[in-house]
Order: structure tokens, then sequence, then C-alpha cells
């Protein structure tokens, strides 16, 4: 930067001579000369495109000069900041077209704005390095599910009163600890990769060095779903298109809860992916639910047809209360009601469940009695068999309860417990093998009340069940209602405020 | 009201056009249909065929999700605009080196904004566009509808003053003045509008305006609140019905 002419203006004044450094390829310039590289470029001022005649009366040498000089000088009153055009022309006196040619003249050949901070930069571009870490459409990084995902997963099926759903997973679950702008993660070890260390492998997973290293020795397998690894979560899939996802959902709707035969239908994609992407969907929980019901009732059917016996199901159900009752550890029916306490996909699961013909009565009243807690079920056992009390004397001596303890009102679980377990154990004596034919009758007679009983119990706990719901519904909808309110109000005030001082302007001038 | 001669500035003839480097009109359509209304401004190319009019219309109409029977109010309205610009379109009008102040009141979703020029309509090189844009910049405008907005109101007001001069022309020669006789009532006409160049381009003036004057020519802009739009658009319609 060569040191320039004065910076005084062309006056007569001599104030202290300032220096200002200005780019060498404009030191053509002189305060008091027109250069002709300005005639040149502004022909405009000296009389067409010549530049050698003088113009008309508002464009002419001298104005030009006049509109240069002060600019020039209005930008090295301050050489830090950027001058804008903006600034200048409420200043001078001309076509704003013709001075913003002017100043841009001015600024590209550097005789303002030469050191000022560059403009104001275009709309932000994500850095190159960006691009890899923030996936676009082409590449989608996913962490490993949390390990209880898949555990769940292989663990339903037999053994188990209920099916186990998945814990409903969150964004952070599916994406870890992972945000924007951290390192890709390796498929394999859940670890930020440090810069320049990811790997791709065969299959499009991304790897640290490290793994990608063990991995080679190990070969192929490893990179295949395993069910042992749960390494296989992580294919760095390609996006979903709609496509892909109307085959998953046939072939969900199709397979239900095998997975294998579903990744099978949606050719490119894996199973980890196909069930990610099915959670991901608005409705991926119900259909999940739908899935868990379906193989419920299958489920219980199996047991059913293992044990022969409809009756033992009840006994099993009613046997719970004890268990439970008594505090002790978590045995099935609590995962039960714990699981089922999620809502919706119980919802889902119940009414899918019902309809199902092929499940006898037994299961249903069970299904329905597994859907609270256990003290909520012994109340309604209560509340049915006293019910059936009062309708009729025979029903009493079903149950075996002596007026006494019928009349207390305070129904000790203990006694609804002797009620089921004898409801249990006749059913149990019944469907032996010859039963006393002076027997047989009675028999019958409690046997219709028993099942009686429990269906009214089963009632009395999907109606409570429901009662919860609905008030939790409640709940939701004056929050929802007063978050409206509260978001609306203030610009629902600021209007009635205009209006009002509308009005008043309106009545002020009305009559006058 | 003296007649300044400025020398060489002498009018030229030439077709009607818009006085800018494109020759795009300016376009504003209000229609209200069923209680919903339609208000939009932009420009539009006059060479473009007609039939890219029905497919804007139509496409609009679908994005903002309105109503089809919005289309053929707004066909209408845009038709009828670009014919009258048309029916300019075939007459002489003189240009010459004209200044004349240009003003901006808008209010464009939460911005408003104020602002004052001059503009040589003489000059046909001029570009609404490129001083809208470089205005939102300077003033750090972020709303991407500002510029748009500010340069069709730029182009209306150019529209306004060309078509004046062509209709005081044809006026002029109709009541067969004589040759000199437009030139003299466009000049009188204008002479209210346009800038008393010789008080600043002549040798005793001076093109820097004084400082006390800046205000009048720097633009303002005011950025309303979320809640207050809705009452700022409401007043807006209740005076706007009362008028």
């Amino acid at each position: 930067m060569s040191p320039p002419a004065a910076g005084a203006a062309s006056s007569g004044e001599a104030p202290p001579r300032e220096l200002y450094t200005i780019p060498a390829s404009s030191g053509w310039f002189r305060w008091d000369e027109i250069h002709e590289t300005e005639r040149r470029a502004l022909p405009e001022f000296f009389g067409g495109a010549g530049g050698s005649g003088f113009g008309t009366a508002s464009r002419n040498p001298r104005i030009y000069r006049e509109y240069r000089d002060y600019i020039i000088s209005k930008y090295r009153e301050d050489p830090s900041r950027r001058l804008t055009f903006t600034e200048v022309r409420k200043a001078l006196v001309g076509d704003v077209t013709l001075l913003r040619k002017l100043f841009a003249f001015l600024d590209a050949s550097g005789l303002i704005n030469f050191s000022a901070s560059p403009s104001r930069p275009a709309p932000q571009k994500k850095p190159d390095a960006e691009a890899i870490l923030e996936a676009p459409v082409g590449l989608q990084v996913t962490p490993r599910p949390p390990a209880s995902y898949f555990v769940e997963e292989r663990g339903g099926g037999g053994g188990e009163n209920g099916f186990r759903l998945p814990p409903l997973t969150s964004y952070s679950d599916v994406f870890g600890e992972w945000a924007p702008g951290r390192g890709p993660i390796c498929g394999f070890c859940g670890e930020e990769c440090s810069d320049g260390s990811v790997q791709t492998l065969k299959d499009g997973f991304k790897v640290c060095s490290n793994c990608y290293a063990n991995d080679e020795s190990t070969g192929e397998a490893n990179k295949h779903l395993g069910d042992k690894k749960e390494r296989a979560d992580n294919h760095a899939s390609s996006a979903w298109s709609d496509a892909e996802t109307l085959v998953l959902l046939e072939g969900v709707l199709k397979h239900g809860d095998d997975w294998d035969l579903i990744s099978q239908h949606v050719r490119t994609k894996n199973r980890s992916e196909c069930i990610a992407r099915l959670i991901q969907l608005p409705f991926g929980e119900h259909m999940l639910g739908t899935i868990n019901g379906k193989s419920d009732s299958k489920l219980h059917k199996n047991q059913t047809t293992e044990r022969k016996v409809d009756k033992y199901i009840v006994k099993e159900s009613s046997s719970q209360p004890t268990e439970t009752v008594d505090g002790m550890q978590i045995d099935e029916n609590k995962n039960d009601t714990d699981k089922s306490n999620e809502e919706r996909p119980t919802k889902h699961r119940r009414l899918f469940s019902s309809i199902d013909p092929t499940v006898s009565l037994m299961e249903k009243l069970v299904l329905l009695t597994t859907s609270s807690s256990p003290d909520v079920v012994a109340a309604a056992a209560d509340a049915a068999i006293k019910a059936l009390g009062n309708e009729n004397p025979l029903a009493r001596k079903a149950f075996h309860l002596s007026e006494k303890e019928y009349r207390t009102r305070a129904f000790s679980s203990i006694c609804a417990r002797q009620g089921d377990g004898i409801v249990g154990g006749q059913d149990a004596e019944m469907l032996g093998h010859s039963v006393p034919g002076n027997k047989k009758g009675k028999m019958f007679i409690s046997t219709t009340y028993q099942v009686r009983a429990a269906v009214a119990t089963a009632l009395g706990v999907a109606a409570a069940r429901a009662k919860m719901l609905a008030n939790q519904e409640e709940r939701e909808m004056e929050l929802l209602m007063a978050s409206i309110i509260e978001t609306q109000a203030p610009s629902f005030f600021c209007m009635l405020m205009s209006m009002t001082s509308c009005k008043l302007d309106d009545s002020a001038n009305g009559p006058a | 009201m003296k007649t300044v001669s400025l020398g060489a500035n002498r009018p030229s003839a030439v077709k009607f056009r818009m006085p800018t480097r494109d020759n795009l009109v300016p376009i504003r359509v209000d229609v209200e249909v069923d209680g919903q209304r339609y208000r939009d401004a932009f420009t539009w190319n006059p060479s473009d065929p007609d039939s890219e009019i029905i497919s804007f219309a139509k496409r609009t109409a679908k994005d903002l999700k309105l109503p089809a029977n919005f289309v053929p109010q707004m066909l209408h309205s845009i038709q009828g605009q670009l014919a009258e610009f048309r029916s300019y379109e075939g007459e002489e009008m003189q240009i010459r080196e004209k200044i004349v102040p240009l003003k901006i009141d808008l209010r464009i979703n939460n911005t408003v904004i104020r602002d004052q020029f001059l503009w040589d309509i003489g000059n046909l090189d001029s570009d609404p566009e490129e001083f809208a844009r470089t205005l939102c910049d300077d003033l750090n405008i972020t709303d991407p509808e500002v510029g748009p907005a500010i340069a069709v109101s730029i182009r209306e007001q150019l529209y306004e003053i060309a078509s004046q001069s062509v209709s005081a022309m044809r006026e002029a020669r109709v009541s067969k003045k004589g040759r000199r006789a437009p030139e003299f009532a466009s000049n009188s006409k204008a002479m209210h509008n346009s800038l008393d160049l010789f008080k600043y381009f002549g040798s005793k003036g001076s093109v820097v305006r004084k400082r006390k004057e800046w205000y009048l020519y720097e633009p303002v802009v005011d950025v309303a609140r979320k809640e207050e739009v809705g009452a700022i658009d409401a007043t807006e319609e209740l005076s706007s019905r009362n008028a």
C-alpha cells in the first residue's frame, strides 16, 4: 500500500495532514483532477461516450467532483466503517441511479471502503466439512439403539403372560447423544470418530479406524445382522423414500411381528432399519402395539393349548393379585400392568384382541383385568361378587360367604381371594374327572356365578381404567386450551386497544 | 414558473415503455371472494405470452390454497392492467432528463418503511430492483418480501409519470394546439413535480444538501412487534372500508 497524497480536502485550510492508506491500484487519484479512468467509467458526466465533453447542466464535471469529493470525504471521516450508499444519497441531490453508479465506481476502484470490514457475507453456506458431518439426504448415521431394545424383542414369546413392548423410544434414545456438529459416530463402538479416522465399510457403515482394523480381521460375518452382535443396527442407510415406506407398511401388515420377513419384503433395508423407520413414523407405535396385540392373543392361545384348560387362566390371574398384594417382587403380572400403563398401544391392543373371535371369553376377561393394577382388580372383584350376591341369594351360597361376612363392607382382599381361589379350585375340580352327581347341580350354578363374577370383574376393571384415561384426556385438553389462550391473548389485547382508540377517534371526529 | 433551459437537455422521442432498464410492468391485484382477500403486487413482463397469465393465476391460487373462484377475478385484474399498459405502447413519449422525487410508504408484514429520493425518469438505465436491493442490504432488512415490494412501488410511480406524459401529449394533439404546445404542457404540468434543477445544479448552487434537510431524504424503517401486526392489519382494513 503506497502512502497517499495528502488527506486534506481541496479547501484552503491546512489541517494536520492525515495519512490514509489507499490501495496501490487507486494511486492515480488526485483531489483536484479528474482522471481518465473516471471519465471512462462515468461518461454521463462528461457529455456522452467520448467523455470529453462537458455534459448537461445537471451532469457535468463540476457536479461530478462535488459528488465524488463528498463521498470520499464522508468515508474518510471513519475509514474503518463501511460506508453505505443509503447514507450518502440522503445528502446528495441527483438521480439515485446515477449516484449509485458513481458510488459503485468509487467502491470498486478502491477509493472508498478500502479498509472497511467486508460487507455482510452472503447467506451462510455450510462449510464443506459440515457436509460430511451433517449427513444430507444420502446418508443417515444412527448410533446403536439402546441394548434393551433388542433384548425385549427376542425375549418375547412363551413363558410370559403378555408380550413385552419394547420401551418407547424418544429422540435421545434413537440418536443417543449425537447432535449436529459432532463428528460421525462409529457404527461399531458407538463413539464419536475423531476427524479423519472415519472409514466406510462395504455396506456403507461408518466406523472409526480402530473398529475398522478389528473388523478386517474378523471378516464378513460380523457385518451381517448377527443376533448376537448389535452392531448391525448401525447400518448407515439411505433415506427412506415414499415407495419404500409403503412397502414397509405392507410388510408390517402382512407379516406382523416377523421382522425378518418384513425386511425381506422391503428388499433394500435391513431389519433394524425397518424397525427404526416404523418407530419414527407417526403411527408407528400403534402399529407395534397392534402387532404385539396380535401375537398376544396368539400367545394366550398357545398357553391354552399347552395346558388344555381354559379356566386355569382365571386361576392364574386371580392368584396373581395374591402375590402382588403381598407387595413382593415384581412378578409377571406387575410387569404386564407396568407396561400396559403406557396408554395408546394398550388401548389398541385391547381392541384388537377382543375382536378376535378365536379367543375364548375367559381369555378376553383376563386381558381386560390385567389392564389395571391388582388393587383395582381386587376391588372390582369385590364389587362384582357383592352385586351378584345382591341379585340372588344362591350366589352367596356359591361364593361360600357367610351372611356376616357378606354384609361387612370391608371386603378384605382375603375374602376376594378366597372367593376367587374357590372359584379356581372348584373349576379345577369340575374339570377334573368324575363329579358326584348331587354336587353337579350346585357346581353348575356356582360355575355360572363364577363366570358372571369374572365378567363383572373384568367390566369393572375396564370401567375404572377408562375413567382414568378419560380424566387424563380432559386434563390434557385443558392444558392445551390454556396454552392456546396464553399465546393468543397478547395479540388479542393489542387489537382491542387499537380498536378502542379507533373508536374514540371516530367519535371525536364524527359529530364534528 | 420559468422554463429551465438546460442547454443540451433536448427531449428525445421514444416509443412508450417503462423508463427503466427492464421493461417490466407493475401489477397490483386485490381480489375479494366470499370474505377471503387476496392482495399482491408484482412485476410482469409484457412481452410474455398471455397464456402465462392463466397458468400464473392458477398456480398462485393453488399455492395460497385459495378457492378456484379466485382465478377468474385475478385473471381479469391482471389482464386489464396489462391491456392498459399496451394501449400506451403505440404512443410516443418524450424522454428528457427530469428528476422527480419518488416516495415510499409501505408496510410489508411487520416492517414499515418510509423513504423519499430523487429519480431521473429520463434515465432509461435505471433499475428499481437494484435500488431496492441496495436499500434492504444497507438497512439490514431481513424480510425478503420488502425488496420486491419497494421495487414495485417505484415502478408504479414511474409508470404513472410516464403514462401521464403520454396522455398529456395525446390530449394536446387532440386539441390541436400545434407542435410546440406539447412541450409546454408537459413542462408546466411536470414543473411542480420535478426538481428545480437550476437551484442545485446552477453555478451558484451545490448538489450537497444542507444537513438539516438530510432527514427528509433518509429512509425510516420500523419493525412492528408480532402482536401488533394483527392490530395494524385490522385498523387498516377498517379505515379502508370507511374511506
